[in-house]
Parts: structure tokens; sequence; C-alpha cells
């Protein structure tokens, strides 16, 4: 019942933002000249970005990212926002696919198991598509064919380390924590968690975690969780991780509310713009200790960018070594010492500039997120 | 008053037989459960879907259903954040703020009131529409910015201080479901409502102004959404489209649950209250009693058939027919 309101409750709003996009890129983008290889014709190409909704900011940022490479490249863009729903994605990409353009395509799935008949109707449409985030282990482009160019995502088990890291260092190596993962059968969620767990159980043996509260990326689940979790454990807890930002925004309220905001410290992933400014405003007593980093609009221009070199002959996808086919792209940790750098990276334009880096230095070799290795992510003993 | 609480009291016995069991068992499992702490944070957590049920009940009770709960508490939410002091400009509308945001939810539930009882369409469709009309409202305010916070240190806390040792953001709902019991049991409004719910032709036929009954039902209903999307916003202290996410499924269960049969005609606001209390002390309870997240939802599941099988057994033998 849920999945099925969860289908269509955006529908509308979806459809006229995602209208608003398309017109808003179809009139203000003079679409820019790029040299294109010889036998390429963009004309007979369209750029598809598919997105799992459009008011996360990381799915926002993605957007920006697919509209600044499409600028660069001078090939049209079509969104597709799949209102959290498999199904609405697969659909919307089908139709898409109907139109007869050629697509050059960046999927960020909503479920690993969409990867598949995504891929497989893509490869129908003659079209090329990397995946970013979800697919089947055993689902590999290597296996798959040409037109499945790459997967690719920053490794989750990393995230974990560093929120560990962090937090137990701003501990003092010693206190009791809880964890907020998200959703509980997503595996960014699940390899995240595993590289906390696995960092404490290795290296700090003073810290104890007392327990863990799945808040499926929502503020105010992790909101509601983090208030039961201080009334079950009161002053005892001295550290918050959550699995994303949101969920964290809606812990560090809790905390907050229950006075204890400075008392607490708090690592997570993905330095959202709020987060970034409660690390400058030292909020709670610096409160936040640890984020990484990584942005929306990096990972879709990588997306892209790697599909139009294959689409466009630059590369041949079966010539490639295995981690330029399914690649764990680098994940900086951030703290309040060293959050300084990555300021650019939020400037107005910021966007634009990483494209033009990309298109010079290629998909595997630009700052800050270079290709540092080969997935599948394994994940650590326990 | 006397009356009222015997005759909304008398039905859900065993729906408060469940609850007390449940606060029995929660709370040898964990002595923390019934603290006063604990009570503070369940009030403090209900107050949202309390709010929102009450609206919720009379549209049950009428045998019409609205469904545009958290489209319109997204876009009042939205609407209110972005005209209280935030971080992304400095507009600040003060008390304009609440009186736009709570148009904006009346101005929904008028729109599924009118579409209703004047052009006939059922409620479930109507609503479904609002819903969507209420986050595509939402979304564009939302728009491609930075995730508004508030910047007002005293509105963010105000939900949860403490007035008489009971949060603020659980007496804003005290003051809704008071009104709430008041309009159903002494007035001509609240009265109409069961009528409508009990049978539509009859009450028609004696000259009741059904049309009229209705609209205000589900203007009434969009205003207490808008009111609970503000409330969950200043509670979040952010705003977001997808703020109501989830109360659909907590409200609608919870009259269902204590009673107000989605038939109409029966019910009332006292007994959903019950329900959403049902739930949320539910969820809170097995969190504190460090139930693993594996089984929660599992868990929730099994003892909420359980709870419905107690509160459905005092009427089992009723002709009713279940469907």
């Amino acid at each position: 019942m849920k999945t099925l309101f969860q289908t269509t409750r955006r529908q509308f709003g979806a459809a006229a933002v995602a209208a608003a996009m398309i017109a808003s890129l179809g009139s203000t983008a003079a679409l820019a000249e790029f040299a294109h290889p010889e036998g390429f014709n963009p004309d007979e190409w369209v750029m598809v970005a598919s997105v799992i909704n459009t008011t996360n900011p990381y799915m926002i940022s993605n957007i920006e990212g697919a509209e600044a490479v499409s600028k660069a490249l001078g090939i049209k863009l079509e969104i597709v926002n799949s209102n959290n729903s498999s199904q609405t994605s697969i659909s919307n990409i089908l139709a898409i696919l109907a139109s007869g353009k050629k697509p050059i395509m960046f999927v960020n799935t909503v479920a690993s198991s969409d990867a598949p008949p995504i891929v497989d109707a893509v490869g129908r449409a003659r079209g090329y598509v990397s995946i970013w985030w979800n697919k089947p282990d055993e689902f590999k482009p290597q296996n798959v064919g040409d037109h499945f160019v790459a997967f690719q995502k920053h490794p989750g088990v990393e995230s974990g380390r560093c929120g560990a890291q962090a937090l137990a260092d701003a501990l003092g190596g010693e206190g009791s924590v809880v964890m907020l993962p998200g959703v509980q059968d997503s595996t960014t969620s699940q390899t995240r968690v595993a590289g906390f767990r696995a960092e404490i159980a290795e290296n700090y043996p003073g810290i104890k975690i007392l327990e863990e509260r799945p808040s499926n990326w929502d503020p105010q689940l992790g909101a509601r969780n983090a208030q039961d979790l201080i009334v079950k454990y009161g002053d005892e807890i001295k550290g918050v991780w959550a699995a994303d930002d949101g969920m964290q925004i809606g812990a560090m309220q809790a905390f907050e509310n229950a006075g204890l905001l400075d008392k607490v410290k708090f690592s997570s992933d993905g330095l959202y713009p709020k987060t970034l400014e409660d690390i400058i405003s030292g909020r709670g007593g610096n409160a936040i200790v640890g984020e990484t980093f990584h942005r929306g609009y990096m990972a879709s221009a990588i997306g892209l960018y790697t599909t139009y070199l294959a689409a466009s002959g630059q590369i041949t996808p079966s010539e490639l070594p295995d981690e330029k086919r399914e690649s764990l792209f680098k994940l900086s940790c951030v703290t309040p010492q060293n959050y300084e750098q990555y300021l650019q990276y939020d400037e107005p334009g910021a966007a634009d500039a990483f494209v033009a880096r990309l298109v010079e230095a290629g998909p595997w070799d630009t700052q800050p997120v270079p290709l540092v290795g080969a997935g599948p992510e394994v994940l650590p003993n326990m | 008053m006397q009356s009222i609480l015997s005759r909304s009291i008398k039905g859900p016995i065993g729906l408060i037989v469940s609850i007390l069991v449940l606060i029995v068992i929660f709370s040898i499992l964990n002595p923390r459960f019934g603290s006063i702490e604990n009570l503070q944070n369940v009030l403090y957590q209900a107050s949202v879907p309390l709010i929102v049920v009450v609206g919720a009940t009379l549209v049950i009770q009428m045998g019409s259903i609205d469904l545009s709960v958290e489209g319109v508490m997204g876009a009042s939410g939205m609407a209110w954040i972005l005209l209280s002091p935030n971080t992304r400009h400095a507009l600040d509308l003060g008390p304009w703020a609440w009186v736009i945001a709570i148009g904006l939810g009346l101005g929904l539930g008028l729109l599924s009131g009118l579409v209703h009882a004047k052009l006939k369409v059922p409620s479930f469709v109507v609503t479904l529409g609002t819903w969507y009309v209420g986050l595509g409202i939402a979304i564009l305010l939302y728009g491609n910015g930075m995730l508004p916070s508030l910047t007002s240190e005293a509105l963010a806390r105000w939900p949860s201080r403490l007035s008489l040792g009971l949060p603020n953001s659980f007496w804003l709902a005290a003051v809704v479901i008071l009104g709430g019991i008041l309009a159903s049991n002494y007035t001509g409004f609240g009265r109409g409502v069961l009528a409508v719910g009990n049978n539509e032709t009859i009450a028609r036929g004696g000259g009741m102004a059904v049309d009229r009954i209705k609209i205000a039902a589900f203007t009434v209903a969009g205003c207490l959404s808008g009111l609970a999307g503000i409330l969950a916003t200043m509670q979040l202290g952010s705003g977001s489209p997808d703020i109501g996410f989830g109360q659909l499924f907590t409200v609608i269960p919870a009259a269902v649950i204590a009673g107000t049969a989605l038939g109409g005609g029966e019910g009332g606001v006292l007994r959903s209250i019950l329900g959403v209390f049902l739930l949320i002390i539910l969820n809170n309870g097995l969190v504190l009693a460090g139930v693993d997240p594996d089984f929660q939802s599992g868990v929730f599941g099994a003892i909420l058939i359980v709870a419905i099988v107690a509160v459905a057994w005092p009427t089992r033998g009723a002709l009713k027919v279940a469907k």
C-alpha cells in the first residue's frame, strides 16, 4: 500500500518540475560548440539523467551535474524523476527510449534490481548507460556488453570508517555511541554501517555501540528515533553516527531539544550545505566532528561523460580494465579542521568548472574524486 | 461533559485495555518507559498526528476519506518556513506566516470539499488529486535551493519547551482536540457530520444542508493538516516537501482501529485519539524495549493485530458484516 502511494504521490509536482526543467533547458541552454569526434552527430543522441526524486539535495545536485555536462557537450538533456519508485523509473525511461533518439544515460537507481531491465532496454534502443550506487553484485558490465558502460560509486565502507574515526577520536577513544542507518536493505546503508562497525571493532576497543535504529534516510524518523534513544540511554550517549546528513539533521534537533547537543558528538556522510553551515558556526559546541565529501553533480557528470566517451567511440568498454567498468571513486574524510578546502566545490559555477576539468582529464582522473579502485565493494570481515 | 466521556469511552473499552496492557508490558521491559521524560517524549511525538486525526475523523465519520494530508502538510509547512526567519532569506511575516500557511491548507481543503460535494466526485479521488496539488506546491516552493532551516531559536525550540510539565506542541494538539470534541458534540455541524455518515439520503430529505456540511468538514481537515505541517516543520527545525511523510498511514489506521468505521456514522474524535496513542506508544515501546530492528516491523504488526482483536472483541456479537 505504501509503495503504491509512493509511486503516485509526487506525480503532479514532479511532472511540473520536470516540465519546467526541460522547458528551461530547451530555451536557455544555447548549446555550446564542442569538438565531437568525426562521425558523431549530437542530434541523433539525447542525454538522460534518471534520479530517485527531485527534493533530496543530493538528487538536485545530480541534476545540476547532468545539466553542466549537457551544456558543455551540446547534447540535449532529459531528466527522469523516479518519484522514489522503481516502476516509475523504468516506465519513464522506456518512454524516453521510445522517442527514437539514442540515449546517453546516467541512472541513479532506486533499487539494485532496477539495473538489469534498464540496461537491457537501453541496449535495445542502441544507447549507452552508466549506473550509479545500486546494482546486483553479480550483474557486471563486463559480462553484459558495451552498452552497459560502467557501474560507479563511492565506497560505502570508507564512508563508515571515516565517520567512525572522527567520532571515536573526538571522544578520546572512550564512550558509548548510537547508529542511525538508512533504509535497512539498501546496499549504500549496509556498506556504510559495515565500515563503521569494522573501524570501531578493529581500532577503538573503548567505544561501545549501544544500538542501531534504521531511520530510512528520513530526517523526521531520525529525530523520533533519536528521541526514543535519549529516553532509553539518557546522557550515556556520547556520540551519534548517521548514514547520511538528512538523518543527522533530525537527530541533532532531537538532542538540541533535550538540551544535550553540546554533550554529544556527531558524524555522518554527505556534507550537506546545512551541515557545512553547522560546522562553520560551531553549533552545539562543535558537535559535528566528521563528514565525508562527495557531490551529486560529480557523480552524474562522471557517469554521463564516461557514457558519452563510449557512445562517441572514444573508448571501447570491453577493452577497459575491470576498475574502469566497475569503479570506486574517491571519498574524502572531512573534519572541522579541513572543511575549508571543500568550500570551492559549492560555489556558484562549481559544476561547470568540474565538467571542464572532467573533459580535460577524463572521467577517472578528476579531483577531488579520482578513481581509487575496482568494485564490487568487499564488506570487512566482522 | 460527563455524558460525552462515558458515551465515547464505553465503545473503545478494548482499546483502553490494550493501551494499558502495552504500557504495563513495556514498563516491565524497560522501567524508563514509564518515566516522566518518556511521557513528554510520547506526547511530543503524538502531537502532529493528533492534530491531523481530528480533521480526518470528521471526514471519515461522514463516510468520506481525506488522503490529501501529506501533500497539504508539505505545502503549508514549506509556505510557513519560507515566510518565517530562515536560512534562505530574511523575510519574516510573523503571525501572517501562520495565517497564510493555514490559509493554504484551508484552500486545499475547500477545493476538495467543493469538488466532492458539488461535482459529486468520490472523496478518495478528489483528495488524491489535492494530495498531488499540495505536494506540487511544496516542491515548487522548495525549488532547487538549499534546505531552509529556522534561524529563530525561539520558534525552533517552542514545540519542545514545557508548559505545566508538558511540551507546547502537545498543548497545541490539546486545544485542537478540545475544539474537535466540542464541535462534534455540541454543534449542528457535528451532528450533521454523523447524520450524513449514517444515511445521506435521509439527512438530505430532512432538509439538512448536506453539501455545506461536507465542504465545511473538508475545509476544517485542510486547516488542521496545514497546522500540523507547520508544527512538524517547527519540530524538525527545517522545511521539506516530505514533512508529512508517513502521517496518512498513522492517522487513518488510528481512526479506524479506534472504531471510526470507514463507512461513516460511527466513532468520534476522542476514540481516534486513543488510536493515535496506541500506535505511537507501540513504536516508542519497541525501541525502548530494544527489539532488534530486523524484527521491529514484524513485531509491530503482530502486536497491532492482537490489539485490534481486543478492540473488536466487545462488539463481535453485534450483527455486523466484516468486509
